[in-house]
Order: structure tokens, then sequence, then C-alpha cells
């Protein structure tokens, strides 16, 4: 288990991808271990999103490789088949910016819909799980209604606990506050915060410069398709090393 | 207006009606699966039949509905060769005619439909692990539906004024009831009554659907 434990959830390398002659994605490597929380911060348009979507195959990527928990997803810009993709995915949940719950089914239904159509699990213990994990996320006393009478920061959380349904081993997250009010924005980060303190691996591609810096292992500095600069928070905030890094959190 | 004559002529007027009913029920109940169908032949990536759904929808939009049901009724048996072993009854060939030409108009119902939903919804369903076609089954149609209803009503009530046209084939119902009675009766009251039989009609459906709105409000 130690051995296991010591390997990568996740290697990244030399991920390009491109539009014609825009690339969005130059040559970006990194590994995570388990239970690592990596945040992503970056200008807008920098590819954070794509990079953070081409590990679940909501982007293809054109060259490089994806590895997750040792299997193949892209080898050398090569994807592995339909059905090994749906498989190395399974275990990946996402959390989008714009939450994109499910409107035509409850909260409880929203939770629910995806464990009982693959039917992995008996309906009592997909019930229970998503009792357990609304209380979780707080909001047990909404498991009846509709996602439209929700708030942004009530719907980011059922989002949440939506992913966790599929008892994930790694959290990615796409801008989890941005479409929030400000007011709105602690709740949905005080459970983010909570994950990680249960040792989630998670990676949150985040303009919450106090929050990344508070949560996150490691934090991923990207501009132009690459990733700049990495380190630890206290790194990469305190003493960071390039010019770009210091000119983009003096703007933040 | 007296009431006994009233009372005289709604026996064969309701019977009229009857036919008008029942075309239209058959017509929905089976032009709504072919809309369905059809919107999502045109959505398919296979281009063939993409293609076959554009065009079908393309003729039955650009011609009138009384051409193709005359087409239907009159004109298929007119092919040569084949033509004598399309010769149906005319409420049948009416009817066909009817199915082709609203399974078109709810094929770009359903198609405006599916354009209203966010890709973030495929997305989410994607990243859950649910397949292209669970997706389209638990999450797409649902929402589309819901999307489509009004318009859906709309066409629908337009569907009972359109029977009408079985007129111009000569297969009697409602209104070719009151039209007999009125030039038998010299009388305007048939077609008074014809219409408030197809007020209650559209009423009927107007309440339908808008409880069936309200019902799926997701509130």
């Amino acid at each position: 288990m130690a051995m296991s434990s010591m390997s990568n959830i996740i290697e990244v390398s030399q991920l390009q991808k491109s539009f014609g002659s825009l690339s969005v994605l130059k040559n970006i490597s990194f590994d995570m271990k388990p239970g690592e929380v990596v945040a992503v911060i970056g200008p807008s348009g920098s590819g954070k999103s794509t990079m953070l979507r081409s590990l679940v195959h909501l982007e293809e990527v054109t060259k490089g490789s994806i590895r997750i928990s040792g299997q193949a997803l892209v080898e050398n810009g090569h994807y592995a088949s339909g059905a090994a993709i749906k498989d190395i995915t399974a275990g990946m949940g996402m959390v989008f910016q714009h939450f994109n719950l499910f409107p035509h089914l409850t909260v409880r239904g929203n939770l629910e819909l995806a464990p009982r159509t693959l039917k992995r699990k008996s309906v009592q213990e997909i019930k229970a799980a998503s009792r357990e994990l609304l209380a979780k996320v707080g909001l047990a006393d909404k498991a009846d209604v509709y996602p439209s009478t929700l708030s942004g920061g009530q719907k980011q959380r059922v989002a949440i606990a939506r992913a966790l349904m599929q008892s994930p081993e790694i959290l990615l997250f796409d801008e989890p506050t941005s479409a929030l009010d400000p007011e709105l924005t602690g709740e949905v980060l005080r459970v983010i915060r909570q994950l990680a303190e249960e040792n989630m691996t998670m990676m949150i591609v985040t303009h919450e410069m106090s929050f990344a810096r508070d949560v996150a292992d490691r934090i991923f500095f990207m501009d132009n398709g690459e990733i700049a600069e990495a380190g630890t928070p206290e790194e990469l905030f305190g003493n960071p090393k390039l010019e770009r890094t210091r000119a983009f959190l003096m703007r933040e | 207006m007296n009431i006994d004559y009233i009372i005289q002529i709604s026996g064969p007027m309701l019977e009229g009606a009857r036919t008008t009913v029942l075309l239209f029920l058959i017509v929905i109940v089976l032009s709504i699966p072919l809309g369905m169908a059809v919107t999502l032949m045109a959505k398919s990536r296979f281009k063939p039949l993409a293609w076959i759904a554009h065009t079908y929808i393309y003729v039955m939009r650009g011609t009138p509905l009384l051409l193709q049901l005359l087409f239907f009724c009159f004109g298929l048996p007119q092919i040569p060769v084949i033509g004598q072993y399309l010769v149906m009854d005319r409420f049948v060939a009416a009817a066909l005619g009817f199915i082709l030409n609203y399974g078109a108009y709810f094929a770009e119902i359903f198609r405006g439909g599916l354009l209203s939903i966010d890709k973030g919804q495929h997305e989410a369903a994607k990243v859950l692990g649910l397949s292209r076609w669970q997706t389209l089954r638990k999450v797409i149609l649902a929402q589309m539906f819901r999307v489509a209803l009004p318009a859906v009503a709309n066409e629908s009530i337009t569907l009972v004024k359109d029977t009408a046209l079985l007129y111009a084939v000569a297969v009697p119902e409602l209104l070719n009831f009151a039209k007999t009675a009125v030039n038998r009766d010299f009388t305007v009251v048939p077609f008074v009554v014809a219409g408030i039989i197809y007020l209650l009609m559209t009423l009927v459906l107007t309440l339908f659907f808008k409880a069936l709105e309200k019902r799926f409000k997701f509130e």
C-alpha cells in the first residue's frame, strides 16, 4: 500500500492541443499524488479549463499522454477505446462553473440519476448515499425541491454532492465560484475545504487567490497555454520566480 | 334560431365531430413519435440519414397540406403500374397525409427544443458516466418536451382546425355535415353550431396543455 500511495494518480506529459494554427495547450506536463490538492490559476484564455476538461475527456488533445491511476486515457495523442475511456474516467468527478444541474429533476433526482441508470449499486444504497451526501453539503432539507428554487451557492453544493455520488478518486473543479455572487462563494469553498481535509485528490481551476493559497498543496500558474510556474503556495505567492507570475498576482 | 332545430341537427353534427376527433387522435398519436424520430435522424452523424430527414421536412413544410391530401387520396392511384395498389380508403389516405405533414412540423418543433438545451447538460451527463443514449433518454428528452410544449399545444390546436380539410377530399366530418345542413335548410345556424363544437374541442385541448405545462414546471 505504501508503494501505491506514493505512485501518481494523474500523470500528464507533453500535452498539446491546437485548433489549426492556434495552440491552446503547449507542452503541458505534471503529476499528481493521491490526496493532493492542486489549484490552477492564471489569466482567462490561458488554457486552464481546457487542460482540466481534457483530463475527463470533455476535450480531446492533439498530442501527449494522460494516465489516470496508471491507465492511459491518451498515449502520444492516441486515445484508448470508447469503453476504456469510460472506464478510466469513471473515477473522476467534475464540478462546473455553471453547475449544470438537471433542471427537470429534483435535487435528490440529480444525485441519483446516474447511479440508478448505471445500476452499479442497489436502490437502497443509492438512496442512503444521496441522503448522506446532501447532509454533508448542508442541504438535507432541499432533497425534494427543483434546482430552479435554489441559490447559486446551494446549486453548486448540490453539484458537488452529485459528483461525490460516483465515489470519485479525483474531483475536478472548473471555476466553481466564478458564477456566484461574492457572498455565496464562502459556503461552496467551505465544502471544498472539507473535502481537502478528507484527503480527496482535487484539481481546482479558480480565481479565488486566497482560497487557492489556503487549500492547495501546489499551485500551477498557467499562462498562454503552458504551466509557466508551479510550486507550493508559499513559493508561488511569496516569491514568484517569473515576472509574468508576479504581474498576474499583482493584478488579482 | 330555434332550440328544437339546433337539437335536431346536433345529432348528425356530433356524428361528424366523431370523425374529426378520431382523425385528430390518430394523427397526434402517430405524428409526434414520427417527428421525434425525424429530429433524431436530422441530428444523426450518419449524413445520408440527416439528409433524408431534412429533405422530408422541406417537402412537407414547403407544399400546401391540401395538395398533400389530394395527392394521397386522388394522386397516388393515378401513378402508372403501381397506382392500382395504392388505392386506399379516403379517410386512411387523408390520415396518412396529415401524419406525414404534422410529423415534419413536430420534427422542427423538437429540433428547436433540442437547440435550447445547454451543452453543459451533455457534459454533466457524460462525466457522470451516462452513455449518449442514456443521456438522450434521461436528460435531454424530458427537457426538450418541456421547452417544446407550448409549440406542441399550438400545433395541436391547428390540427383540430385543419381536420376540416377532410371536406376537400369528401370524407364526411363536422364541417361536411354543417355545409349539407346549410344547403338543405337555408339557414346559417349549422355553421354556428359547427363553430361552437370546434371551440369546445380546442378549449379541451387548451386546458389539457395548460395542465401539462403546470405539471412540468420543475419548480
